[in-house]
C-alpha cells in the first residue's frame, strides 16, 4: 500500500478527488492546489489550498510538502484556517462608526471613502512636518519589511508592535549575550534539549520546533523542560522541573555552577568565542588575560549559585540541577536552549533567565553549532525589496521613551499611559490585528484613551475579526486572513533559511484559469482586501501628484503613472533578492514570481549552523589589538585560530558573558548574568503568583475566536489551582473562585489539579472574549454581551449579561454550540509592570484566590482605574532613563530603526 | 489487505492537529468526532504525568457494528477498512450501541450514523487518512497490517504494541506504541465535572466523579446516549402486549381483545421503533436489505410475522367465525415468549454495553411480560391472573437487584455501570403495591406498570453510561 500525504506538485493544476460529503457515491472534484502560508502564528507553515475548479469554493488546507519549515505538516490550526474563511460572523465591509465612538452602530462605506479619509488625515500631519502622529500598531505582522517601507515611506517614526507584551524580556537577554535577539535552536540535531517554553504545543515555532524536537527524542535526545505548570511540552519530556516562579535564573546559574565546579565548561569553545578577556578584566581588574584566571573568576563569581541554594530558593530537587549539568555536557555541543515567553516574560529581571540559559549554550560549547542553539540573524532571510525609502529622521518618544533605552522594543502597553501622562497624541492610528483593550494588561485605561476623540484622533483597525479594539475604531477595514493576502516571510525554524510566500490562493487560481483580477478583493469573501496593495493604494491617495515625495515609492517601474502591482514588487525581490531562486525557476522552466505562485517557499540555504565561523573577506578592514576585526570603524568579525571569521553581532563580535552596554546605561550591577528578585519574591503567604502566559495548543492569541473547531476544543479557561491550596481555600472543581490582583479582580471556575505547582494560580489568556453591544463584535460561540458599570467612582465592574450559544446562520454547525461560558477575560484586571531594563510587561501576577462571595458571578471583572495609574507610576519608578547623548544604544537593534542621527536625544 | 494504523503514543503531543483535519476532511458536524485526542492525567506534584491517546474507529477485524447493522449499511471492505453507506443508514444507532470504542457517533443533520472510515475516499485516490498526513510528529502512520516487510508491523507481530480493550476480542487494527494504559482504557481513570482548558458537555452526567481516584480523564468528547424513551417504551409495550396474548387464552376474556391488543401494541411499538430511527423514511430497507445477522432484522420479521397473525385472528374474530382466531390465539401465545424475549437477543449483540450482555437480559424480557402482561390481563377485566402478575413483579424486582451488583468490573466501573436513581425496592414495592389494590379497582394495575417503565429506563440508561473512550 502507497499512500502519499499530498498529490506530486506535478499534477497540482488539476487533481481528482472523491467528495467526502458525497460518500461512498463517487462524486468527482477537479480541484487546483495553491500553496500560500498559515497567519494563524508567527510559523509561517506552508499551506496548500485545494481550491475547486469548477466553483473556485476553497475544500481544504492541508500543509505544503515544499514548505522547508513545515515540512508538509501542520497543527490543529492549519486546517481551522478554513473554519476561519467561512466563518459567516467575519467583517466582509468596510464600516464607519455611526454616533459616538464605541456606541456599537456601524454603517457600511465603499474603500474609497476609507481611504480617502485617511489619507486626508494622514496628509495633514505630513505636510505640517509631524512625524510622531501616525502610528501603526501591529500585533501579528506575518511578514517581513514590509511595513517598515511604507512608514519610511511616509517620513514618519509610528511603528508601534506587540514585542513588549510577548517576548521583550528574552530578545534583551539574547541580543546582549549574542547580538541577535532571537535564539534557533537546532534540535533536530540536539542530543539535550533544554526548553524554558511549551515548544510541542504553542509559540514561535510550534510546529516546526515540536517536529524537530520529537524527531530528536525518537532518536533518544533527552529533554527537559522548566515550567511552573505541566504544559504538554513537559509532559513529553524526561525532566519536568517547576521551580517557585521567578526563580528560573538562579536554577540555571546553579546548573551553570555544576558545569564550573566540575569543569565540564567547554573551555576551548568559551576561549575561541566569546569575550572572556573583557569579563575578566571587569571581573578582575588588572589581572593578566590568562584563561585560568577567567576559570577562577567564573567560578567566585558563581559561587553562590549552588544546587544547595536552588533547592532551597527555587524549591527544586539539587540532584536534578547536577543532571542537566552532565547531560548539557555530554551532549558536546548538541545542546539546545530556548526561553521566549515563560519565565522571562513572566517576571521582574526576566531577561536575566534569557541570558542564565545563554550562558549555559557557551559554557556547553553549543551556540551556533550543530545540534546547538544558533542566531535567528543567521537563519532567517529577508530579501530587499526594488524601492526601499531611507530611514525616518525622526524619534517618537511615545514608542522609545528615554525611561527605556535597553527596550525591546516599542513600549506598546504603555502607550494609553504616556498619552495620559500628555507625552503626545495621535492623529491617526492604525490597528492592525492587534487587539490591545484586550489582549494588553490594564484594558480600561486603553479603553479610556482610545475613547477620547482628543487624544486619538482617527482609528482605524485593520482586521479580518471582531475585536474588541475593534468596537472602539472609526473604520473596521476588513483584511485578509491567511490564504486572502499576500506577505513574505521568513522564520528561523531550523538550521536553514527559507522564505515562504503567502498568497490569495483564490486569486492565484482564477488568474490560472486566465480570469482577470483587479486586486485582491475581486477574489476575496465580500469586500476583504489585503494590506499589501491597500498601503499602496493609500499612499497613493496621501500624495497624488507626487509633490510629498512619498507616491515614488509605490510606482510601478514599468508603467509610470501608475501604482506598484504585488505582480512587480514581489516579481522584482523574487529575480533579484534572493540566491538561487532565479536558477531553480529556470530550471523548472518558470520565472522567479511563477516558481513562487506554484510552489509557495524556497530554500536559500541549509544548513546554517556555524555561519560565525565563516571566513570573511579581509579587504578593507583593520585587526585590533584585542583581534576584532573593524571595517569603517564599525566591527565586523574577530580572528580565530590566525583566520579572520565573521563572529557574531555583538559589538565585540564575540558571545558577550559580560555586557559593556549594560554599564554604559546604567544597570553595572547587572553586567554579568545574573539572578533578580522576581516581583513575586516577597509574596505574603496568602499571596499566590498568577501566571497568565499559559498558552494552548488550539488558540491564537486573541485570533481564532473565529473558528468554530478550535472553539470546541477550547472554549474555557478555569484557574488552575493546586489541590493543597485548592484545600486550603475550600474550592473544588468547577466552584468559583474570586482572583484578587493588586486593581481589582476577576471570577472564574477553579480547576483543581496536581499537574501545577502548590502556590501557583494559572489560567490560559485565549478565552473570555466579549462585546459591549448587539451589532458586531466576535463570533457569538466565543463572546458573551458585558455591561460596564461604575460601583464607585473609577471602579468598574463588567459583569456578563448573556452567555456564549448557538446562533443562526446559514452555516448550520452555528447551531450545534454546547459550549455556554467562554472563559474568563484575566489580563483586563493586570495593571501594567514595565520591567525597568528590557521594558517587557512582567505578566506574572501577585494575587489573593477566595473562595467566591455571595455576589460574585462567573466571568466578573473588577477594575480600580484608579490604582492603574499608581501601579504604572511605581513600576516606571524602576526605570533609569537615558541621560546621555542618545535615546538608546546605537549597537542595539530598534524596530524601523531610524538614522543614527535621530538616535540623539538634543537635535 | 487490512489497513490500518499504528499510533507512536511517544511521539504525540496531544496537539489536536489530527482532530481538526479530520473535521475539516470530512465535514464533521460540531459536537462529534470521528477522531478525539483523550488526556489522561495521574500521580501527584511533581511525579504527575499527562498521557495522550488518539482514539478513532479500530477498523476491527470481527466488527460488531457490521454484525448489527440492521441494512449492512456498515460493511467491511476488501481493504479492512470498515465503511458506512449513509444511503442505506436508517439510523438506529444500533452500532454506536455495539462498538465497544465509542467510535460512531450520530449525524443529526443527516440523520444517519457516521464513523472514521479511514478515509476511504482519499485512500481510492492515493492519499493517506486526513490525520496522517497533518500530524506534525508523524505519529500516526497507516499500514496494511498484512504486509510482513513494514517495519511497524513488524513491531506490532512481535507485540510491542498495544490495542484496546483487547478482551473484547473484536480484533482492533489501530495498533499504539507506547500508550499508558491508564489512557487506553475507559474505566481506568475517573471523569472530572471539566476538562481542563474546556467545558464538559452535557451528557453521560452520571459519569462525573467515578473512576478510581489517582489517574483522571482531563479531556475527551462526551458520547451521547443513543437510546432513550422510544426503546424503553417500545420495549414496555411489546412485553405489555405479548404477555397479554400469552395469558388471554386461559382467561374468559372475548377472543377479539387479544389479537386486538396485540396488533395494535406491535403496530405501535413497530411505530415507535421507526418513529426513533434518524431516517424513517428508510424503515423499510429493514426488509429489503435486511442483515440476516442483526437481531434488529430478525426482530422486525419475527414482529411482523406476528403482527400479521394477530391482524388474521382479528379479522376472524370480529368478522369470521372466530375459530380461526381461536386457533391463531394459541399460537400467538406460543409465539409471544419470542416476541418479548427476542430483544434480549439484540441487547446482547450491544457489545459496547456490558450491563445488557447479561445472561439475564432474556429472563429479564420474558419476566417483563408476564409483568406488564399480566397487569394488563388484570386491567382488562381477568383479576384472576393477578397472583400471575404479582409473581412477574417480584421476578422482575429480584432481577433490578440482580443488576445492580457486579460480575468481576472494577466497583467504581460498577457505579455507572448500573441502574440508578429510584432504587428498585422502593418503585417496585410501589408497583407491587399499586398492583396488589388492583383486586379493588382493576384499572389500577395499568399504573403499576408504570413503576416497570421507571425502572426499566434506569436500565436502558445505564448500559449505555460507561464511556467506551
Amino acid at each position: 500500500m502507497d499512500l502519499c500525504n499530498v498529490p506530486p506538485p506535478e499534477t497540482w493544476d488539476d487533481v481528482t478527488e472523491l467528495d467526502a460529503a458525497a460518500w461512498p457515491r463517487r462524486v468527482e472534484h477537479h480541484s487546483m492546489l495553491v500553496p500560500t502560508a498559515c497567519f494563524n502564528c508567527e510559523s509561517g507553515c506552508g499551506l496548500l489550498a485545494w481550491i475547486d475548479r469548477d466553483t473556485l469554493e476553497i475544500r481544504r488546507f492541508e500543509g505544503n510538502p515544499l514548505h522547508p519549515g513545515s515540512r508538509g505538516r501542520t497543527c490543529a490550526k492549519g486546517p481551522a484556517t478554513l473554519s476561519q474563511v467561512q466563518d459567516r460572523q467575519r467583517i466582509l465591509y468596510p464600516m464607519k462608526r455611526i454616533g459616538p465612538r464605541g456606541a456599537g452602530k456601524w454603517a457600511r462605506i465603499t474603500w474609497d471613502e476609507a481611504l480617502d479619509t485617511l489619507a486626508a488625515s494622514i496628509r495633514r500631519e505630513l505636510v505640517a512636518g509631524r512625524k510622531t502622529t501616525v502610528m501603526y500598531h501591529v500585533g501579528r505582522p506575518g511578514h517581513d519589511g514590509a511595513m517598515e517601507r511604507v512608514l519610511q515611506a511616509w517620513g514618519v517614526d509610528g511603528h508601534n508592535s506587540h514585542t513588549n507584551v510577548c517576548s521583550a524580556a528574552a530578545r534583551l537577554g539574547y541580543a546582549l549575550t549574542q547580538g541577535a535577539d532571537r535564539p534557533s535552536p537546532d534540535y533536530e540535531n540536539a542530543k539535550f534539549i533544554l526548553l524554558l517554553s511549551a515548544h510541542l504545543e504553542t509559540g514561535h515555532y510550534f510546529n516546526p520546533h515540536a517536529q524537530r524536537i520529537i524527531d530528536a527524542k525518537s532518536r533518544g535526545a533527552q529533554i527537559a523542560v522548566v515550567d511552573v505548570r505541566l504544559s504538554n511540552t513537559a509532559s513529553m519530556a524526561d525532566w519536568w522541573i517547576a521551580p517557585h516562579p521567578g526563580t528560573e535564573a538562579a536554577m540555571l546559574l546553579a546548573i551553570a555552577h555544576v558545569l564550573l565546579n566540575e569543569d565540564l565548561v567547554d573551555w576551548a569553545f568559551v576561549d575561541r568565542w566569546t569575550n572572556w578577556r573583557e569579563t575578566l578584566a571587569a571581573l578582575r581588574p588588572g589581572t593578566p588575560m590568562d584563561l585560568e584566571a577567567f576559570k577562577v573568576a567564573m567560578r567566585e563569581q558563581y559561587a553562590w549559585a549552588t544546587p544547595a541554594f536552588a533547592a532551597e530558593e527555587c524549591g527544586v530537587d539539587p540532584a536534578t540541577l547536577v543532571e542537566i549539568a552532565h547531560e548539557i555536557a555530554a551532549a558536546k555541543g548538541a545542546f539546545s536552549a530556548h526561553v521566549w515567553r515563560n519565565a522571562a516574560s513572566g517576571n521582574l529581571g526576566g531577561w536575566q533567565v534569557a541570558r542564565a540559559l545563554a550562558l549555559l549554550s557557551i559554557l556547553g560549547g553549543a551556540v551556533g553549532t550543530k545540534g546547538g542553539t544558533n542566531l535567528a540573524a543567521f537563519d532567517k532571510f529577508v530579501p530587499a525589496p526594488a524601492l526601499k525609502p531611507p530611514p525616518q529622521d525622526a524619534w517618537n518618544p511615545l514608542t522609545f521613551p528615554d525611561e527605556y533605552p535597553l527596550s525591546h522594543h516599542e513600549l506598546s502597553f504603555l502607550l494609553p499611559h504616556f498619552i495620559t501622562e500628555g507625552r503626545g497624541k495621535l492623529a491617526v492610528y492604525f490597528t492592525r490585528v492587534y487587539n490591545p483593550v484586550w489582549t494588553n494588561p490594564d484594558g480600561m485605561t486603553w479603553e479610556r484613551v482610545l475613547r477620547d476623540e482628543e487624544a486619538v484622533g482617527l482609528h482605524a483597525a485593520l482586521t479580518p475579526t471582531w475585536n474588541e479594539t475593534a468596537e472602539l475604531a472609526d473604520l473596521v477595514l476588513p483584511m485578509g486572513l491567511g490564504p486572502e493576502r499576500h506577505d513574505l516571510q521568513s522564520q528561523e525554524t531550523h538550521s536553514a533559511r527559507w522564505i515562504v510566500f503567502r498568497q490569495p490562493v483564490r486569486r492565484v487560481a482564477m488568474e490560472r484559469l486566465g480570469r482577470h483580477v483587479a486586486d485582491s478583493r475581486g477574489a476575496n469573501p465580500g469586500e476583504v482586501w489585503e494590506e499589501e496593495e491597500f498601503w499602496t493604494a493609500l499612499s497613493w491617495r496621501i500624495d497624488p501628484d507626487g509633490s510629498l515625495g512619498i507616491r515614488t515609492w509605490f510606482e510601478s517601474p514599468s508603467k509610470p503613472g501608475t501604482p506598484l502591482t504585488v505582480d512587480e514588487h514581489y516579481g522584482w525581490i523574487f529575480e533579484n533578492s534572493v540566491p538561487g531562486l532565479p536558477e531553480a525557476a529556470a530550471r523548472a522552466g518558470l520565472t522567479p514570481l511563477q516558481y513562487m505562485r506554484r510552489f509557495g517557499a524556497f530554500e536559500v540555504k541549509s544548513p546554517t549552523h556555524g555561519t560565525h565561523a565563516q571566513p570573511l573577506p579581509t579587504e578593507g578592514t583593520v585587526t585590533d589589538e584585542a583581534d576584532t576585526v573593524r571595517k569603517e570603524g564599525r566591527p565586523v568579525g574577530l580572528v580565530v585560530d590566525g583566520q579572520a571569521v565573521s563572529g557574531f553581532p555583538t559589538p565585540s563580535r564575540r558571545l558577550e558573558i559580560w555586557s559593556s552596554i549594560l554599564v554604559q546605561w546604567g544597570w553595572p550591577e547587572h553586567a554579568m548574568p545574573g539572578y533578580i528578585e522576581s516581583h513575586l519574591r516577597r509574596r505574603a503567604p496568602d499571596e499566590l503568583a498568577l501566571v497568565p502566559t499559559f498558552r494552548l495548543p488550539v488558540h491564537i492569541h486573541t485570533r481564532s475566536a473565529n473558528s468554530k473547531w478550535l472553539m470546541e476544543l477550547a472554549n474555557n479557561n478555569p484557574v488552575w489551582i493546586h489541590t493543597s491550596d485548592a484545600d486550603r481555600i475550600g474550592v473544588a472543581t468547577g466552584e468559583l473562585v474570586r482572583v484578587v490582583t493588586r486593581i481589582g479582580h476577576f471570577v472564574d471556575r477553579a480547576w483543581v489539579t496536581e499537574a501545577i505547582r502548590p502556590g501557583v494560580v494559572a489560567a490560559s489568556h485565549h478565552l473570555g472574549r466579549w462585546r459591549r453591544h448587539d451589532e458586531g463584535g466576535v463570533e457569538r460561540w466565543a463572546s458573551v454581551k458585558v455591561a460596564r458599570e461604575e460601583l464607585e467612582p473609577g471602579v468598574y465592574r463588567m459583569r456578563k449579561v448573556d452567555h456564549v450559544g448557538p446562533v443562526h446562520t446559514d452555516d448550520p454547525d452555528s447551531e450545534r454550540v454546547t459550549w455556554t461560558e467562554g472563559g474568563v477575560h484575566e489580563n483586563l484586571v493586570f495593571p501594567v509592570q514595565p520591567d525597568p531594563v528590557s521594558g517587557m510587561h512582567c505578566w506574572h501576577q501577585v494575587v489573593r484566590v477566595l473562595k467566591a462571595g455571595p455576589d460574585d458571578r462567573y466571568g466578573d471583572l473588577v477594575v480600580d482605574t484608579r490604582l492603574s495609574m499608581q501601579v504604572y507610576r511605581e513600576w516606571l519608578a524602576l526605570a533609569r532613563p537615558a541621560t546621555g547623548d542618545l535615546h538608546r544604544p546605537l549597537e542595539l537593534a530598534r524596530a524601523v530603526r531610524p538614522i543614527n542621527e535621530a538616535f540623539r536625544r538634543q537635535r | 489487505m487490512q489497513l490500518g494504523f499504528v499510533i507512536d503514543q511517544s511521539r504525540c503531543i496531544g496537539c489536536h492537529a489530527c482532530t481538526v483535519a479530520c473535521k475539516q476532511e470530512n465535514q464533521v458536524p460540531l459536537g462529534v468526532f470521528r477522531t478525539w485526542v483523550k488526556y489522561v492525567e495521574e500521580g501527584s506534584f511533581p511525579t504527575v504525568d499527562r498521557h495522550f491517546a488518539v482514539l478513532r474507529c479500530n477498523q476491527c477485524t470481527r466488527a460488531p457494528c457490521v454484525t448489527i447493522c440492521p441494512t449492512r449499511a456498515l460493511h467491511k471492505r476488501p481493504d479492512g477498512i470498515v465503511d458506512l453507506d449513509r444511503d442505506a443508514c436508517v439510523g438506529c444507532r444500533a452500532c454506536m450501541e455495539a462498538c465497544p470504542y465509542d467510535s460512531l457517533h450520530f449525524d443529526g443533520g443527516r440523520g444517519v450514523a457516521s464513523k472514521c472510515h479511514f478515509c476511504a475516499h482519499r485512500v481510492e485516490q492515493h492519499l493517506a487518512p486526513a490525520c496522517a498526513a497533518v500530524c506534525p510528529t508523524q505519529a500516526i502512520q497507516t499500514v496494511d497490517l498484512h504486509d510482513a516487510s513494514h517495519p511497524h508491523v513488524a513491531r506490532v507481530r512481535a507485540g510491542e504494541t498495544t490495542v484496546r480493550r483487547p478482551e473484547k476480542g473484536t480484533g482492533p487494527n489501530v495498533h499504539y506504541i507506547a500508550a499508558a494504559p491508564v489512557a487506553l482504557r475507559p474505566e481506568a481513570a475517573h471523569r472530572p465535572s471539566a476538562w481542563l482548558w474546556s467545558q464538559r458537555a452535557p451528557g453521560r452526567d452520571e459519569v462525573i466523579g467515578v473512576g478510581a481516584a489517582d489517574a483522571r480523564v482531563v479531556m475527551e468528547p462526551v458520547h451521547a446516549v443513543p437510546w432513550g424513551w422510544h426503546v424503553t417504551t417500545f420495549l414496555l409495550i411489546k412485553g405489555a402486549e405479548s404477555g397479554f396474548a400469552a395469558f388471554a387464552p386461559f382467561t374468559p376474556l372475548p377472543t377479539w381483545l387479544a389479537p386486538l391488543v396485540a396488533s395494535v401494541g406491535t403496530a405501535i411499538a413497530a411505530g415507535l421503533m421507526v418513529a426513533d430511527l434518524g431516517r424513517p423514511e428508510r424503515f423499510t430497507m429493514l426488509l429489503t436489505r435486511g442483515n440476516p445477522h442483526s437481531w434488529l432484522v430478525r426482530g422486525a420479521w419475527l414482529l411482523m410475522g406476528y403482527g400479521l397473525l394477530q391482524g388474521v385472528a382479528l379479522l376472524d374474530a370480529v368478522l369470521g367465525s372466530g375459530s380461526v382466531a381461536h386457533a391463531l390465539g394459541w399460537v400467538g401465545a406460543a409465539l409471544a415468549p419470542a416476541v418479548a424475549g427476542y430483544s434480549g437477543m439484540l441487547f446482547s449483540q450491544c457489545e459496547g454495553r456490558d450491563l445488557w450482555r447479561s445472561r439475564l437480559v432474556v429472563p429479564k424480557m420474558l419476566v417483563q411480560a408476564i409483568a406488564a402482561g399480566g397487569a394488563l390481563t388484570v386491567a382488562l377485566g381477568a383479576p384472576a391472573l393477578l397472583p400471575v402478575a404479582l409473581a412477574g413483579f417480584v421476578a422482575y424486582f429480584l432481577l433490578a437487584l440482580r443488576f445492580r451488583v457486579g460480575d468481576g468490573q472494577p466497583a467504581h466501573y460498577l457505579r455507572t455501570a448500573r441502574p440508578r436513581g429510584l432504587h428498585p425496592v422502593a418503585v417496585l414495592g410501589a408497583g407491587t403495591a399499586i398492583l396488589a389494590l388492583s383486586s379493588v379497582l382493576p384499572p389500577l394495575a395499568l399504573l403499576a406498570v408504570a413503576a416497570l417503565f421507571v425502572e426499566d429506563s434506569a436500565w436502558v440508561r445505564a448500559g449505555q453510561l460507561p464511556s467506551n473512550s
